[in-house]
């Protein structure tokens, strides 16, 4: 960790912040829009109560108010109520869902690098052999196919076909924190991006294995476990890198409709069902947190890189 | 570019011939013509825009008419893919299905195109000012879960403020607002390079005025690039309708989108897994048809791309 490396994380953490909140202030100010109007579909509001609720959520004073609340808010971590259950204070419950979020996130990213690596790599070193026909084929077919599609399919075959091996864990019980509940949602939201970083691997393999100093470590009589992981792979991660960042993107909004589908109690479930709810509060919450971890997420991406690449310095 | 592609001279005959002028079109064809997984992609769009076209005019049932047959029945040679648990005809509703997902596919290649070939062009052919607005959003836009913004723009747009019906058009605008930065990152650096090249200068000193300038000598050259970038803007916004409507918040129920389709069958999976099967497959194709079809153009407009 160079100085120059220090001073870069920080001004990129500045930035991540500022956009954070411009783009979190954008929502906010988009939802609200109607003043209060998260009340007004409920049957029977007398005017009374709703003016009351309004002015306990500070909805009856002018919207720079408001703003200037929120904003306070934000900057001291506090996100503010749940318009719909009262009493419920965003920020911890935030926080306890994105870490159910993270969890499967997690896996879902094991699964996409390490398949991916895994079957890129082989298809690389085995071209043109049935290896290679069947792991690019199924690359090929895979990165178009939707996690949501996935899912579907894996709950029918998890969760019906093979119910006497699987008990229906995630689809009969209801409740979540069994580690057998993981595999199946993690797969569908990792599978597709699995495939796009298998091909990609594959091509990039394809090109250092034919380098000069790949056949110069081959001459040396180095194992091959040597030559694949230390010399050729290192420099054909480089490429594969690059679409981390918008792979955790993807993974993020994925996990926003894997979740309503089985039922994991993170953040993109309660990010529906408080926008169907029109629990705006809830809602900005939400956003302001998945901007602040995508930004996150390329952050890292970019620190990764010099430690691949030396070249690459900040 | 065109060079890659010239007619070899065939030295067995001993002629020496002028190599054959071909456009960036034509040249683009005779690659792709030889990339097979690009053309089944081709053959399935086309089956696909067939269907739409066929679906406006006449679908064997109407897709909204409900109760033709018992409710969850499985497929039968009267319904070649059963009945979903209204009662409505499953392959009516997949051949409307196919339309609507023409619609928004189409239809947002074109508004994102719209949205940012002019601004990429101003940014990467201006510079300055101009161009670091551009770019700021475009930087920060990276930075965001852009579909989630899309979802939000939909809901306040249609059910907050209601200003615009739900319906294909309030999601391919949201697409659009939320996805033109690709493009015009696309376009920037194309005319960024294009603009010093000698043809430019030519055309500068010839007394062609910027406008002129871009129209005719910038934006052609940047035309690969542009068709490619576009049609990958087709597979992500078919995509995002689905996941919309898969959610129930896209478009509303008795239209016949694949995404609440899906979502439909979702419920019945245990006992009727046909009403799921057949809107997931339908999509799932789809976008690896148009998938195919992008990375064949992509490996056609530019060699050096191959992945």
């Amino acid at each position: 960790m160079t100085r120059g490396t220090v001073s870069y994380i920080g001004q990129r953490l500045v930035l991540i912040a500022v956009t954070t909140v411009l783009v979190s202030s954008i929502v906010f100010l988009l939802l609200h829009q109607i003043p209060g109007s998260a009340f007004l579909n409920e049957t029977r509001t007398s005017p009374e109560s709703l003016a009351a609720n309004l002015r306990h959520y500070g909805l009856d004073k002018p919207l720079p108010q408001q703003y200037v609340n929120w904003f306070t808010g934000v900057l001291h971590g506090d996100l503010g109520e749940a318009l719909k259950n009262r009493g419920v204070y965003i920020t911890p419950l935030l926080v306890r869902e994105a870490s159910v979020s993270a969890t499967v996130g997690f896996y879902a990213l094991l699964v996409t690098i390490g398949l991916g690596l895994i079957l890129g790599i082989i298809a690389a070193l085995r071209q043109n052999t049935w290896v290679d026909y069947i792991a690019s084929s199924a690359s090929v077919v895979g990165y178009s196919i939707p996690s949501f599609v996935l899912a579907i399919f894996g709950l029918l075959i998890a969760g019906h076909y093979f119910y006497i091996w699987t008990g229906g864990t995630f689809y009969y019980v209801p409740g979540w924190g069994k580690l057998e509940q993981i595999p199946v949602p993690a797969l569908a939201l990792g599978l597709p991006y699995a495939s796009y970083v298998a091909r990609l691997t594959r091509a990039s393999m394809l090109e250092t294995i034919r380098t000069d100093y790949v056949r110069t470590a081959w001459a040396k009589g180095l194992k091959a476990r040597v030559v694949v992981l230390r010399h050729a792979l290192r420099n054909a991660l480089i490429p594969v890198v690059t679409i981390l960042g918008p792979l955790i993107t993807g993974i993020i909004t994925g996990s926003v409709v894997i979740e309503n589908i089985f039922g994991i109690p993170g953040l993109g479930k309660e990010f529906i069902t408080s926008i169907l709810a029109r629990d705006y509060n809830i809602v900005i919450g939400v956003f302001t947190f998945y901007a602040a971890l995508v930004g996150l997420a390329n952050l890292a991406v970019d620190v990764i890189y010099p430690v691949l690449d030396p070249r690459i310095r900040y | 570019m065109a060079i890659a592609a010239l007619p070899q001279p065939d030295l067995a005959v001993g002629a020496y011939e002028m190599p054959q002028q071909v456009s960036l079109l034509e040249d683009a064809w005779n690659r792709i013509r030889r990339n097979r997984l690009a053309l089944v992609g081709a053959g399935i769009i086309l089956l696909l825009l067939c269907t739409a076209a066929v679906a406006a005019l006449w679908t064997p049932y109407p897709v909204w008419l409900q109760a033709v047959g018992p409710t969850y029945q499985p497929p039968s040679l009267a319904h070649p893919l059963g009945l979903d648990q209204a009662g409505r005809d499953i392959l009516s509703r997949i051949m409307g299905g196919a339309s609507i997902t023409v619609q928004v596919g189409v239809g947002s290649a074109i508004i994102v195109s719209l949205i940012g070939i002019p601004l990429g062009l101003m940014a990467g052919f201006y510079r300055g000012w101009v161009d670091t607005v551009i770019s700021f959003f475009i930087n920060i836009w990276y930075g965001i879960p852009d579909l989630l913004v899309a979802l939000i723009l939909v809901f306040v747009l249609s059910d907050a403020l209601h200003l615009i019906p739900r319906g294909v058009f309030v999601i391919v605008l949201a697409f659009s607002l939320t996805r033109w930065m690709d493009v015009a990152r696309l376009v920037r650096g194309q005319a960024l390079a294009l603009r010093e090249r000698e043809f430019v200068e030519a055309a500068r000193m010839s007394g062609a005025r910027d406008l002129g300038i871009l129209a005719r000598h910038i934006l052609p050259n940047a035309l690969g690039p542009i068709i490619v970038q576009a049609t990958f803007a087709i597979p992500a916004a078919v995509l995002f309708e689905a996941f919309l409507s898969f959610l129930g918040l896209g478009l509303p129920s008795p239209m016949p989108s694949w995404g609440a389709m899906a979502n439909d069958g979702y419920h019945g999976l245990d006992f009727a897994p046909h009403i799921a099967l057949a809107p997931t497959i339908a999509l799932s194709v789809t976008l690896m048809a148009f998938n195919w079809l992008g990375d064949g153009l992509r490996d056609a407009f530019d060699p050096r791309m191959r992945h």
